[in-house]
Order: C-alpha cells, then sequence, then structure tokens
C-alpha cells in the first residue's frame, strides 16, 4: 500500500549526519545570541537580549559552554568523518576536486544564460561542498580564537601575548562572516530556492524524493538506479 | 549760537542727570551696609571681645568672639545680618541659656542654612554624612564644618580650601590625593580643570564610595573630564581612553554588570582598578620601563600568574594601528575587505540564480 511511495524515496541522510546538523542549529543559534549582544554590547537590542538571559556572567557562561560543546563536536565530526573514509565505510565525497569550481563557473554560465543547462552535481554540488569547508574551517577558527580568549594567561606564557586581542577581533569578524552566510547562502538554497520552497526536508528526516534526487544530484542518482 | 548754547545747556543736563543717579545710586548701595553696619556694630559691641565666653554643661568653655573683618569679608558679609541666623536671639538676649557641648550647639544651629540653602540642604539629607548624623555619629560633619560659619568663601572660587575641608576629617586620603597628579597640579599649581575631592564625590550628596554600585559608575566620574576632547588637548591627553576602555571586555562588563549586586566571582575592572583612586600617578611620567612594569603588575592583581609579557594582550587604550597592534590591525582589516567581498558574491549569485529561474527553464 505504501509501497509505492515508499520506492519513491531514498535515503539521503544517516542518523548520525542528521543528529550533527540538528546539534550545529542549536549551538549556532544559542552561540549566536550570547554572541552578537557582546559584539555590540551597547545596542538597545543587545542589553535587551543579556538582561533577559540573566546578565553578562550568564551569557558569558552560556557562550563558553556552547562554544566548548560545538568544539567537541566539530573533533569528533572530524574523526569520524577521517576514521570512516580510512576504514572505507564512508565515501569522501565532500573532498573538494577542480570539478568544484568548474560546476560554479559553468552554473554561474547557466544563470547568465549562456550555457543552455546546470551542470550535472554529485552526491553533493559545489554550493554544498564549499559551505561544508566554510563550516568546518570557519569552526576551527571560532574554536581556536575562543579557547584563546578563554584561556589568555595560559596562552601568553607560549605565545606572543597580541594574540589575544588579534583573536578577539578574529573570533567577532569570523562570526559575522559565518551568519551572513548561513543567512544569504544556506538559508536561501534550502528555503527559498526554486528547488527547495518552502522548506528542504531531507536533512531532517534523511530522506530524498528519487525525482528531486535525480534533478539536482544526477551523477549521484545515476549511480544509484544506473543510467536510464 | 544759541543753538550751540542750547547743545551745551542739553550736555550739561545729561551730565547733572547722571551725577544725581550716581548720588542716588551711590546713596542706595551704601544705605544697606551702613544699615548692616548699625545692626553689627550693635552685637559686635559686645561679640568683638576675645574674652566673651559661656560655660557649657559638659565643662568645655565656648569662645563667642565673632572676628568684625572675617565676616566683613565673608561672602555673607554685605547681605546678612548676626540675627538672620541667629534668630533667636532678636529679644531677651544674653538670656543664660546654655548647651550640652560645643558640638551640641553647632548642629542645633546649622540647620539655619536651609532658610536660604534649602536645596543645597535636602541633597544633604541624602547623603552618607546625614546619615551618619542621624545615626547618632556626632561628628559626622554639618555645613558649618566644611563651610565655616563667619568666615564663609564662595566655594567655587576656592577649590582647594573646600578640599582641605574634607582632610580636617579624611586626612589620610587627602595626603595621598594630594600627592597625585591631580592634588598636586591643584595644590602647587592652583589648576582649576583637576578634580577636587567635591568633583568626584559631589558636594552635598556624597555616597558611600564603598558600594558595588559606585564603583560600577565610577568610570562616568573620569570619563566627564577624559572624555572630554578640549579639555583632554590641553594637557595632550588622548581623549579616547574611555572610548577605548568602554570596547574593551573589561568596560563591557562594567557597563553591563551595573544594578544588582556582584558575587565574587563576578570581577568587573573599572577605571580605579588600574589607575589608582586618590593617589593617580601620571603614567607618561613614569617613564617607558617602570610603566611595562606597574602594567604587569597591575594586571597580575586579578589574573593571577600573568607573566610580564601578558599586558600586551590589552592595547594600552590604543585603536588598532600599523604602530599599536599592527597584528589586531590586519586582521581587523583582512575581515573589512574580505567579508564584503564574500557577502556581495552570494549575494550577486542568488540574484544571478533568480534571474535565471524567472526566464524560465
Amino acid at each position: 500500500m505504501r509501497g509505492a511511495d515508499v520506492s519513491e524515496y531514498v535515503v539521503r541522510f544517516s542518523v548520525w549526519a542528521r543528529v550533527q546538523h540538528a546539534a550545529v542549529i542549536a549551538l549556532f543559534a544559542l552561540l549566536l545570541l550570547t554572541g552578537m549582544p557582546q559584539k555590540w554590547p551597547y545596542v538597545e537590542a543587545s542589553r535587551w537580549i543579556i538582561e533577559h538571559l540573566g546578565g553578562i556572567f550568564v551569557v558569558r557562561w552560556l557562550h563558553r559552554a556552547a562554544g566548548v560543546a560545538f568544539s567537541v563536536l566539530l573533533v569528533v565530526h572530524v574523526a569520524v568523518a577521517i576514521g570512516g573514509v580510512l576504514s572505507r565505510r564512508t565515501r569522501p565525497s565532500m573532498l573538494l576536486s577542480v570539478r568544484d569550481f568548474r560546476d560554479a563557473v559553468d552554473f554561474l554560465r547557466y544563470c547568465l544564460g549562456w550555457a543552455e543547462a546546470p551542470p550535472r552535481f554529485g552526491r553533493f554540488d559545489y554550493r554544498q561542498k564549499f559551505e561544508y569547508w566554510g563550516l568546518v574551517f570557519g569552526g576551527f577558527v571560532m574554536a581556536l580564537t575562543g579557547f584563546i580568549l578563554y584561556f589568555p594567561i595560559a596562552v601568553s606564557r607560549v605565545l606572543p601575548a597580541e594574540l589575544i586581542p588579534a583573536a578577539k577581533v578574529m573570533h567577532s569578524y569570523e562570526a559575522l562572516l559565518a551568519f551572513l552566510i548561513i543567512l544569504v547562502w544556506h538559508l536561501f538554497a534550502v528555503l527559498l530556492s526554486p528547488e527547495a520552497f518552502p522548506i528542504d526536508t531531507s536533512i531532517f528526516t534523511g530522506k530524498i524524493r528519487k525525482e528531486r534526487l535525480r534533478h539536482e544530484h544526477a551523477l549521484e542518482y545515476e549511480e544509484l538506479v544506473g543510467r536510464e | 549760537m544759541r543753538r550751540r548754547r542750547s547743545v551745551v545747556g542739553g550736555r550739561h543736563a545729561i551730565v547733572q542727570l547722571l551725577i544725581v543717579g550716581l548720588l542716588a545710586g551711590g546713596a542706595l548701595a551704601q544705605k544697606a551696609p551702613e544699615k548692616l553696619r548699625d545692626s553689627v556694630a550693635a552685637c559686635l559691641a559686645c561679640h568683638d571681645d576675645k574674652q566673651l565666653s559661656v560655660q557649657l554643661r559638659d565643662g568645655a568653655t565656648m569662645s563667642l568672639h565673632v572676628d568684625p573683618q572675617g565676616f566683613l569679608h565673608s561672602v555673607h558679609g554685605s547681605q546678612l545680618v548676626c540675627t538672620d541666623c541667629h534668630a533667636r536671639y532678636e529679644e531677651n538676649h544674653p538670656s543664660g541659656a546654655t548647651f550640652p557641648s560645643r558640638r551640641a550647639y553647632a548642629i542645633a544651629s546649622y540647620e539655619t542654612c536651609k532658610k536660604c540653602h534649602f536645596d543645597t540642604y535636602t541633597r544633604t539629607l541624602e547623603s552618607v554624612h546625614y546619615e551618619l548624623l542621624k545615626n547618632g555619629l556626632d561628628s559626622a560633619p554639618i555645613c558649618t564644618d566644611c563651610h565655616g560659619a563667619h568666615n564663609i568663601q564662595n566655594p567655587h572660587e576656592k577649590r582647594a580650601m573646600v578640599s582641605r575641608s574634607c582632610a580636617s576629617c579624611h586626612d589620610g586620603v587627602y595626603l595621598r590625593y594630594a600627592k597625585s597628579v591631580h592634588g598636586k597640579a591643584l595644590e602647587e599649581g592652583g589648576n582649576q580643570d583637576v578634580p577636587a575631592c567635591a568633583d568626584c564625590h559631589t558636594h552635598h550628596q556624597i555616597q558611600a564610595p564603598g558600594t558595588t554600585q559606585f564603583r560600577l559608575g565610577s568610570p562616568q566620574i573620569c570619563i566627564r573630564c577624559h572624555g572630554d576632547r578640549q579639555l583632554m588637548a590641553k594637557y595632550g591627553i588622548s581623549a579616547t581612553v574611555a572610548q577605548t576602555y568602554l570596547s574593551d571586555f573589561h568596560g563591557v562588563t562594567a557597563s553591563l554588570a551595573g544594578g544588582g549586586a556582584l558575587l565574587p566571582q563576578q570581577v568587573v575592572v573599572t577605571c580605579i582598578d588600574c589607575h589608582g583612586v586618590h593617589d593617580i600617578a601620571s603614567p607618561r611620567l613614569m617613564g617607558g620601563e617602570a610603566m611595562k612594569a606597574s602594567v604587569a603588575a597591575t594586571c597580575a592583581k586579578c589574573h593571577e600568574g600573568a607573566s610580564p609579557a601578558f599586558p600586551a594582550a590589552w592595547l594600552s587604550h590604543y585603536e588598532p594601528s600599523l604602530r599599536h597592534a599592527p597584528l589586531v590591525f590586519f586582521v581587523q582589516l583582512f575581515y573589512k575587505v574580505f567579508i564584503p567581498f564574500v557577502v556581495i558574491g552570494l549575494v550577486l549569485q542568488v540574484l544571478l540564480h533568480l534571474y535565471r529561474v524567472s526566464l524560465g527553464r
């Protein structure tokens, strides 16, 4: 009875991937909520948020706790990813290749009307890969600078102390960059873009409609079902 | 000729009028002191006697002598007569009444000031000094302790004098202040820009400085002068100290921590924690090496285990620039270019994508 419906879907994300994504949403939101008011402490809205979260000392505690959790998640994620690839249980489908840069150019050419069809993508398209590596790289920048700010005394014993204010500036701007990228790039891609509207649910349910897979990840689809 | 005379006559009339006016005005102006002198002289007939005194109930003797010159040259000398303040002696004087002690007399008498200085008097009721007086500490200061009684001077002209009156009780604090960069300028150079006691502690509504509330509000006191570009330029001092403090971790904490009481682990650093309070010294006069050592020692007061290199973690009230903290400057510059570059690029791509969709596939 539901057989026909079920066969329309294929599994796209493991439980582990979905849990990680949910955790990143929660931690990213909490870090933004407790971090941005510290970046602009004299804006009225910031002061309102800080006051209603229980004051600056509570806000800083929450920010550090969420930061530690995010850092742990990041390290575990990288360890699991490397472990999975080394043990040949997962494929390194997120690795960037020259093809991705060519895809980016081809997609822009398609948008400008210089190409008839968009490039055909594999398991992850170039936008998803760039965003993934942005998150991983940016995550390490945030974690590293965050810990420098968390333990300034220890850092200044082994490294030049000017790194501490530099880390503060970097932490603050990198956060703003991450926030803006998520806002204009990720949220557009998964909510507002014509392919996804009103919302791309595959990262929450773990499933993707075969039709969509064929359309958006043609190369993966062909590998899955064989050329038609 | 006639015409000319008439002009001269007109001039005469004006001059005459002026002279009459001046005489009349002079007479009026002189009338007040004359009357004052009469009334005051009547009192001074007895009270200009160095021997005149009264026996108090605690056994002490209170002199009743008033120095005529001291009163005449006081700020009230040309305006008030004795009975304006000592109203009860208008009749039946001397009555033979006495007081328990010299202090009891002063406390019983000082409220006469509020007849004219009512707003000032009400402000004192909210001060820590009145709180002490109310709780039975007789030595807590009343109007006359700081301003004097018969020889009151204009406190706006004699700032050092007001500060010295604080010293009569707070002598240790005043000695430290007098050696500070502010105190020296006031005491030795008569500088009118530097703060005297009352400029930070206020005049009449003086609050207890040991409270958290006072501490958290204290940067606002410093900023009043140290954020004043014109005033600081006069002494070659940077006026960005306030701004750099407020954008720094310490300043942000202080500005947000306000209100409730702080727990011991909730450390808030205000200007005074690094610069001191009454013993503020000019960092410029210390010399580079001494200053570095002093800053390191200051950081280590709170940052346990801070190395001598640690103060470089703080930008010394400077904005990052090529000269001061170049690394911070370059990180800042990088992001100021990189963020718009990335974000504008992404927005453009989103717009292009939508453009293509709008064309139809």
